[in-house]
């Protein structure tokens, strides 16, 4: 069963392929990690897949149809990495402008400003907050979207370990909800600890795609055995 | 009795689809006035437009407190005699130069708080956001430009000040005079907001949407510039840009072409900043909408200036004739056709088209002008044989006059088509409304008190929001 399934994805900027050919599925409930280093199109993934950066070719598509980009915001939310929307407006305005803007959830409100510890700063304005809590709030503001399937781009940057590990444990129990989440994630270690499935992204191309277990078997095939089962042996033996 | 059954199956079918639609309708709407705050305590963040506000009350106190001491002076001399009478219409000798401070507001800062609202989106990455949401482009764009205009709105209370002040001094407010250059100002407003609009959505950086806007400003000034050397297609296209269409609102002048004008460049503009609001859209597809887009402007433009009616809402009907001579001129159904060997710069030329011209077109739609020049300030064409004569042609009955006043094209026009000129109603002869008052007061309105309120309220405000 896929909730979302990409095919054959390119993006060009100039003479520069920043992704070219990807192709893989979302699963529902999963907790999907795109892992990639630095400059491997991760972000430019998320893009097109959100539809705010068009895509010179290749398709998006849920169970019944094909999503042009116009319509992927009825299954997809894609928060972006280093941004500080509305600077001069305070945290508790942004959670509740995500609810009523996009028709979120208002039930979950005071779940997630507790689970993301936002009490202190909920009156504090966005521009105003560190990376760390910058990070934590639109996080937040992301869970409150209705969106079945959402996109994070890096959600552990600016997060010290035992936040990574509190936001960790806060999107699996959202996933315990019935969302699905796809993550990129360029700390490999971080990927290891959420993820269910992973894919595989490196110089805009899929190199593997599947859980830890199916990607090290993978590696095995083509004759590039990991040293061990670890997520960053598998990613190195793959790319 | 399947019938009835399958009515119903088909009514309830209907019913649902009633009540999809209207649900999503009420979610549109809901989402909608969520953005209208959002753009709303972004305009009260905004400095940009707190230094509007902060300028506008000292912009307008100089023009104020400045003509109604020319004002006053003229008026102590006594000089309400018929004839000068036009001179003590505060529409021209108050109105028009308190409210240009509008414009310069409006040409200076406007721009940036309008570039501010549009491009502070995609800086901060709020559009990224924003665009997930199903709302149409055009509904984003337009939520922008009604906070925005409802932001020029309030700074136009300082001109607002100024009338109550005048009132105050037992000054004369004519209300349809004061529509009239309120409509002119919230137009060019609205030109200004979707310039800006369209030039920071067009571009990746501020100051880049800045310098584009402002070109374009100074581009209408060239166009003015060229316009008054050049004359002809020139000519008629100064008359459509924001100074001159202000400059009509200022004479109590409302035209329907300018209006339409000014409302389908508005919504161009607007409708570029929506185009190129679409990050998701190619480049290329987005820059041939724009394309398909400006043709469709051009030609309902072309359209536009085709519409004739005007109203004049001048207290004085200075850009009339008097009401005798318009039911005169009415009756003249022949087509008027004037030939006059002025050129561009010649003050005579100025005269004519001010004083006769325009104000024929309003009763005579189907007059046609056309100016004969050599060059374009006529200073050596003065011995060139016919320079300076002004041919009537009527039906093929064809005069020749040398004088550019009113009465002198009128006594010509009735005289080609055999009409006998009205007589001269005395009352309804404009006196004029002097008034030898000194601006008391209007210094600390406008220099203490409209700052400090501003500061304190901006302080306020932004601690609130803080």
């Amino acid at each position: 069963m896929v909730v979302v399934r990409v095919s054959h994805l390119t993006k060009r900027y100039g003479q520069l392929t920043a992704l070219s050919d990807v192709s893989f599925s979302i699963r529902p409930g999963e907790v999907l990690g795109v892992i990639g280093p630095n400059g491997s199109g991760k972000t430019t993934l998320f893009e097109c897949l959100a539809g705010v950066l068009p895509a010179d070719a290749g398709t998006v598509a849920d169970e019944a149809r094909t999503l042009a980009p116009g319509d992927r915001c009825s299954v997809l939310f894609y928060l972006p990495d280093a941004i500080a929307p509305w600077p001069a407006q305070p945290v508790r305005w942004a959670l509740d402008y995500t609810v009523g803007f996009f028709g979120g959830r208002l039930d979950a409100l005071d779940d997630v400003v507790a689970r993301f510890d936002l009490d202190s700063i909920l009156d504090s304005p966005i521009g105003a907050l560190s990376k760390g809590q910058r990070k934590r709030a639109l996080l937040a503001m992301s869970l409150l979207t209705p969106q079945p399937v959402l996109l994070a781009d890096e959600p552990f940057d600016g997060l010290d370990l035992r936040q990574t590990r509190e936001v960790a444990d806060a999107l699996r129990a959202h996933v315990a909800g019935g969302r699905t989440l796809v993550l990129s994630i360029h700390q490999i270690v971080d990927a290891a600890r959420i993820c269910d499935r992973f894919v595989l992204l490196s110089g805009g191309c899929v190199r593997g795609e599947g859980t830890l277990a199916e990607l090290s078997a993978m590696a095995a095939v083509r004759g590039a055995a990991p040293h061990d089962q670890s997520l960053e042996e598998v990613f190195l033996a793959l790319t | 009795m399947r019938l009835p059954e399958k009515t119903g199956t088909a009514e309830n079918a209907k019913s649902a689809k009633r009540n999809v639609f209207s649900a999503s309708s009420a979610r549109a709407a809901v989402a909608f006035l969520w953005l209208l705050d959002k753009e709303w305590r972004e305009l009260l963040s905004s400095r940009a437009w707190w230094v509007l506000l902060l300028l506008i009350g000292p912009l307008v106190g100089v023009s104020f407190i400045g003509v109604v001491r020319t004002y006053a002076e003229a008026s102590g001399l006594n000089g309400t005699a018929a004839g000068v009478g036009e001179a003590f219409s505060p529409l021209v000798g108050v109105w028009a130069p308190t409210f240009s401070a509008c414009e310069l507001a409006a040409a200076f800062l406007l721009p940036f708080v309008g570039i501010r609202l549009v491009s502070g989106d995609k800086q901060s990455g709020a559009l990224k956001i924003e665009l997930q949401h199903s709302m149409s482009a055009l509904a984003r764009i337009a939520a922008k430009a009604l906070v925005l205009l409802a932001g020029w709105c309030l700074a136009s209370a300082a001109p607002l000040v100024a009338v109550i002040l005048w009132k105050m001094y037992g000054g004369s407010a004519y209300a349809p005079e004061l529509v009239t250059i309120a409509l002119g100002h919230v137009l060019n407003a609205g030109l200004t907001i979707a310039l800006a609009a369209a030039t920071a959505s067009l571009t990746d950086h501020p100051s880049t949407a800045a310098i584009l806007t402002l070109s374009v400003t100074v581009g209408t000034w060239i166009l003015n510039f060229i316009a008054a050397v050049q004359g002809g297609v020139w000519e008629r296209a100064a008359g459509y840009t924001p100074t001159a269409m202000v400059a009509e609102f200022q004479h109590g002048l409302i035209r329907l072409d300018v209006v339409l004008i000014a409302i389908a460049l508005i919504s161009t503009g607007l409708a570029l900043a929506a185009l190129w609001m679409r990050l998701g859209v190619p480049a290329r597809r987005r820059t041939s909408e724009s394309l398909a887009l400006a043709a469709g402007a051009t030609a309902v433009v072309i359209a536009c200036t085709f519409a004739t009616p005007s109203w004049d809402t001048s207290e004085n009907r200075m850009n009339s004739f008097p009401e005798a001579d318009e039911t005169a001129l009415a009756s003249i159904r022949a087509s008027l056709h004037i030939e006059a060997h002025l050129a561009p710069e010649d003050p005579r030329r100025v005269d004519l088209e001010r004083r006769a011209l325009s104000k024929l077109r309003r009763v005579l739609p189907k007059t046609t002008v056309q100016y004969v020049s050599a060059t374009s300030i006529g200073l050596f064409e003065q011995s060139a044989p016919h320079y300076g004569e002004i041919w009537y042609d009527l039906g093929g009955k064809r005069e020749m006059s040398r004088l550019t006043t009113a009465e002198g094209v009128l006594e010509t026009i009735y005289a080609l088509a055999d009409v006998k000129p009205p007589i001269e109603n005395d009352a309804e002869i404009f006196r004029g409304h002097p008034l030898a008052v000194q601006p008391k007061g209007a210094a600390a309105v406008f220099y203490s008190i409209w700052p400090a309120l501003i500061v304190a309220v901006g302080f306020l405000v932004r601690r609130r929001h803080a």
